[in-house]
């Protein structure tokens, strides 16, 4: 895949980079893992914690800070890899990743992790605590926002349609989900595995101000951002990042088998040669 | 050994399939308990708030909604969302107590409550309406398990209680409580019994409400009452009981219970209105055999079966949990 033009996001580009290579440096300790997700999801993720959030790393619990939740759990390592390039995390706890008493589990819980707000892992849950977190923030006269990551397999999970349908009743305009649209799930690729296509037209439906944007673009997700913080109507927002598994590792983009990747030593020691080439052509 | 099949006379059998909590004839009453001490606790706790999922009318907190109506959140018929959602209250700073029948909250929401709720001890009061054999409706309503499934889940607080008396003292006791708690509720006329026996209500504290030489209650929820209720009838045959009660299904009050029972020549009987799996019984099994203290005992509890729906009356007594049925099971195992 071509590397998108960019506009002055060079900085969002070296950390998208950074998100990256630690992602590498994680699953490179158990030479397997959700790495081709946490690939794929880096700019996503680097747009949000660089651009549209208002957090204080040094600071995880500030009361005034934008609420995170990681829905999909299994994607700790892709939330490890930013919260370190954003400052909450020293870089060296990376390599300690999914060991014995580590703070960075495989699946994402908030009990271990500085800037974990929720326990993941269990799939769905992510949009139904955003609800109550977006009443509990009203209450408080609270002007942030809770954003949630879940991934494309994860829309089949029931309560969080029972959730979309509570975020528009109660006109929670303080969520901004975000879905990671990988279209690979644990089974195969997920229009198989169960459609939940049309999207944009059934999160409309349903009372969400929708965006899909290409989830490896930049430019692209900073006004998807801005969009969904400066949209003016009382109605929840989601945006749909069509992203792709691997992305910025040539060899893991299309690989067949790439839910749950496993590597040799000598194929990490390629990864991260291969992400050097693709930040050169990406930055140029 | 559970209980023995019933030989009394059965009620008859034309009473309707009400929802109802179970008044027996002769004790006082009082409305609503848990909407009541809960309208009265807010007053003083703003960060207290409800929810429910469709069912305010049938577990008291539409009394709550009705004094706060800013302060209750109304979910719909989505009980995995209330829970998680409560959750996600809960991490705001607020005490959400999530209302639904008992049976939903256990079965329905269980990984829910897991993961969003106790996993990350979340200070949500779960409050569980029609526990155990409540209502005629069947199996769909009949909450015969959920003791067994949150005693199972770690860091809930598990409760049964007995009466009004005790729901009263408990609802202020939960919100003061920091953590994660299931209780059961008794709704609508709530049996009034346990302000004659000087109770008082302790989180994790089970209480000898009367002492006997010949036989050992220990019960939880309504079957305390039916307990004192046997105890007087059976002190006219000469049968002197003593009756423990047990709100607090986990943490359990091992030293009281162990205490109790290992007063020597009692038999110990324990009253549940849950199944005779993984409730009251098998926590006291589990806790005297593991201390080694091994009174003869015997189970009144719930068969392990899906209930016929019917008339309430017919149907406790059927499956052991009347009065009536209580005392014949007794006198049978002496």
């Amino acid at each position: 895949m071509d590397a998108p033009a960019l506009g002055d996001n060079s900085q969002l580009a070296e950390h998208s980079y950074r998100v990256r290579k630690n992602a590498i440096r994680m699953a490179e300790v158990h030479k397997q893992g959700y790495i081709a997700q946490a690939l794929g999801v880096a700019d996503v993720l680097t747009v949000m914690y660089f651009h549209a959030m208002n957090v204080r790393p040094e600071e995880p619990d500030w009361e005034g800070r934008d609420r995170f939740l990681l829905s999909v759990g299994h994607y700790g390592i892709a939330h490890y890899s930013i919260l370190t390039a954003a400052g909450y995390l020293p870089e060296e706890e990376l390599v300690t990743y999914g060991l014995d008493d580590s703070r960075l589990p495989m699946s994402g819980m908030t009990h271990y992790t500085p800037g974990a707000e929720m326990s993941g892992g269990s799939i769905g849950l992510g949009l139904p605590m955003a609800v109550g977190m977006g009443l509990g923030l009203k209450r408080k006269k609270s002007d942030s926002f809770v954003y949630t990551l879940m991934g494309d397999g994860e829309l089949a999970e029931g309560p969080t349609w029972e959730a979309a349908i509570s975020a528009a009743h109660y006109k929670l305009d303080n969520i901004i989900a975000v879905v990671d649209f990988n279209a690979i799930q644990a089974d195969g690729p997920s229009r198989e595995v169960m459609r939940t296509e049309p999207l944009i037209e059934k999160f409309e439906a349903f009372g969400f101000f929708a965006q899909r944007v290409d989830g490896n673009d930049l430019d692209a997700l900073v006004k998807a951002f801005d969009a969904a913080r400066e949209y003016d109507e009382p109605k929840p927002r989601i945006i749909i990042c069509d992203t792709q598994l691997g992305n910025g590792v040539h060899f893991l983009e299309n690989r067949e088998k790439s839910h749950f990747v496993r590597l040799t030593q000598e194929e990490w020691d390629d990864a991260y040669e291969a992400l050097d080439a693709w930040k050169t052509t990406r930055t140029r | 050994m559970t209980t023995p099949r019933t030989e009394t006379a059965a009620p008859a059998k034309n009473a309707p399939a009400i929802i109802a909590s179970s008044v027996d004839e002769g004790h006082r009453t009082k409305q609503a308990p848990f909407g009541e001490t809960l309208v009265s606790l807010a007053r003083t706790m703003p960060e207290i708030v409800g929810m429910s999922a469709d069912l305010a009318k049938y577990t008291d907190i539409h009394i709550f909604a009705a004094a706060y109506p800013d302060r209750f959140y109304q979910m719909g018929m989505s009980e995995q969302l209330m829970m998680t959602a409560a959750g996600g209250l809960a991490k705001e700073g607020f005490i959400p107590f999530a209302t639904t029948y008992a049976t939903f909250a256990a079965r329905r929401c269980y990984d829910f409550i897991s993961q969003a709720v106790a996993e990350q001890n979340a200070n949500v009061k779960i409050v569980g309406g029609l526990p155990g054999l409540t209502t005629g409706y069947g199996p769909s309503h009949q909450s015969t398990d959920d003791l067994a499934i949150f005693r199972a889940m770690p860091n809930l607080t598990v409760i049964d209680p007995c009466d009004a008396h005790e729901i009263e003292q408990l609802v202020p006791a939960l919100a003061k409580h920091d953590g994660p708690v299931y209780t059961r509720i008794l709704r609508g006329a709530v049996p009034l019994i346990l302000d004659e026996y000087d109770y008082q209500f302790e989180l994790g504290k089970a209480k000898l409400l009367r002492g006997g030489r010949d036989v050992l209650i220990i019960g939880t929820g309504f079957m305390t009452m039916r307990a004192l209720d046997a105890a007087k009838r059976l002190a006219a045959d000469g049968v002197d009981v003593a009756v423990l009660h047990v709100p607090t299904l986990k943490p359990l009050d091992e030293a009281t219970i162990i205490r109790e029972a290992s007063r020597t020549g009692r038999l110990v009987v324990t009253a549940e209105n849950h199944s005779c799996i993984g409730g009251l019984g098998d926590a006291v099994a589990g806790l005297l055999f593991r201390s080694g203290v091994t009174p003869a005992m015997r189970q009144i509890a719930l068969p392990d079966a899906f209930l016929k729906a019917g008339s309430l009356e017919v149907l406790q007594h059927r499956y052991g949990i009347s009065t009536d049925a209580m005392i014949h099971s007794i006198r049978c195992w002496l």
